[in-house]
């Protein structure tokens, strides 16, 4: 065991990297919900200028690396001259770049609904804002809620990807452990055990929605 | 001064030779993850500890951020004297994480084959391995084909992470360039357009694939 003093040493400064990628991460996934609910719908009933830019935005966002965004953000805004603090700046591209991954999961939602609640809906005479309110959305997001579980795990494991740009959580914060105690191997492997409880514990919840989906309630 | 001809006469030739090293760490993580995720997804769905490690490596790779397995991977290693290149760990790390996620999918299309098709083979008097090869396996490659396609395109972005360990793919040279150069919105343009470009012919290889592969529906 006493390889591992390093780790037991230090996991405290760990737990307070992982505060800083929790919060990160769920800052960035209310925007990124927004910004996916919105997309979705202007896909599915936007005119015909709207559906395309939608399409547009959806190839160019999900053909480019997410650290590719990320490093350009940090050299680009202090050329455009927007005076914004590091952690917003990536906070604005996760919510961007996990927007168009969260779009196509409400799309495919709302998609995957039968053509006969649409029907029903249209035949008690109800407006189109009506029928999505209490018909279509209810029952859509009940199905997008797995997948949208498991996007949320992908948006965790992503904020390891900010220490490249300097920022400090769970990563960064292995990281300087690791130019201290020169063991990369405990620290690593413990950073790596903190994510795997944040993720698992996602990623368990999301089995529990499926298995609700799949069986009823 | 953005789109200077003279930079961009430089700067294209050398993001193209760090695009092929992209290029070769994707191919040679989708070649072996295509063999070595089918091997994990037949332990995991063997009975007895085999398959209990097998599920236990799909769910620990398949929650923990690429970066720190690469970290483990490049840092660790050399620290317990199994040093490896850069290059030889990104592409150790690439594989471990995404071999968790292509047995997965493998996974997927073996429980779609339905119970009917063994019994019917079995009847048929067929030894398991040409169970395999003839009836199963042909159906679960067709149903596999856009799920592969979508994990091919998140491996070609990955492979950008390998920059933080100094190997000179595309995004380490994007970094090196800016750093040395004014030219940021130049760069950022060419690196976005090269993945895009490689995104696009893997979007266009799963097309094709689906097209002569998938004739079962």
């Amino acid at each position: 065991m006493k390889e591992f003093a390093p780790l037991l040493h230090s996991y405290w400064y760990l737990l307070r990297g992982a505060e800083m990628t929790l919060l990160m991460a769920v800052v960035a996934v209310v925007p990124a919900t927004l910004l996916g609910i919105l997309l979705a719908l202007l896909q599915l009933f936007g005119k015909r200028f709207a559906r395309a830019a939608v399409l547009g935005y959806l190839f160019v966002i999900r053909g480019i690396p997410l650290l590719v965004l990320l490093t350009f953000t940090y050299y680009l805004l202090p050329l455009t001259g927007i005076d914004l603090p590091p952690f917003w700046g990536v906070v604005v591209v996760l919510a961007f770049y996990y927007g168009a991954f969260m779009s196509e999961v409400f799309r495919a939602g709302i998609l995957s609904l039968p053509r006969a609640q649409w029907d029903a809906a249209r035949s008690l005479g109800m407006s189109r804002r009506l029928m999505l309110q209490i018909v279509i959305f209810p029952q859509a997001l009940r199905l997008a809620a797995p997948p949208f579980v498991n996007l949320c795990v992908n948006l965790v494991k992503a904020t390891s990807l900010v220490s490249i740009v300097g920022l400090w959580e769970l990563t960064m914060a292995s990281r300087e452990i690791v130019e201290r105690t020169l063991a990369p191997f405990q620290i690593f492997l413990g950073a790596a055990a903190i994510y795997f409880c944040i993720c698992y514990t996602l990623a368990l919840y999301g089995k529990y929605l499926e298995r609700r989906v799949v069986h009823g309630h | 001064m953005p789109f200077d001809p003279h930079f961009l006469v430089r700067l294209i030739p050398a993001l193209l030779v760090g695009a092929e090293v992209t290029v070769e760490l994707a191919v040679l993580t989708i070649a072996i993850c295509l063999v070595w995720g089918l091997v994990v997804a037949l332990a995991h769905s063997s009975r007895g500890p085999l398959g209990w490690i097998a599920g236990a490596y799909i769910q620990v790779v398949r929650n923990t951020p690429l970066l720190i397995q690469l970290y483990i991977v490049y840092f660790g290693l050399s620290m317990i004297g199994m040093g490896l290149s850069g290059f030889a760990s990104g592409l150790l790390a690439l594989c471990i994480q995404n071999g968790g996620y292509v047995a997965e999918i493998y996974r997927g299309g073996l429980q779609a084959v339905s119970a009917r098709q063994y019994e019917a083979g079995r009847a048929l008097g067929m030894r398991r391995w040409t169970l395999y090869t003839t009836v199963v396996m042909p159906q679960v490659v067709a149903r596999i084909i856009p799920p592969m396609t979508n994990q091919g395109i998140s491996i070609i972005k990955d492979t950008s992470q390998v920059a933080a360990i100094a190997v000179m793919e595309m995004m380490k040279v994007a970094q090196v360039w800016v750093e040395s150069s004014a030219n940021t919105y130049d760069v950022f343009l060419g690196v976005a357009i090269i993945y895009l470009a490689l995104t696009s012919v893997a979007n266009l290889a799963g097309k094709f694939a689906e097209r002569r592969l998938a004739f079962v529906q």
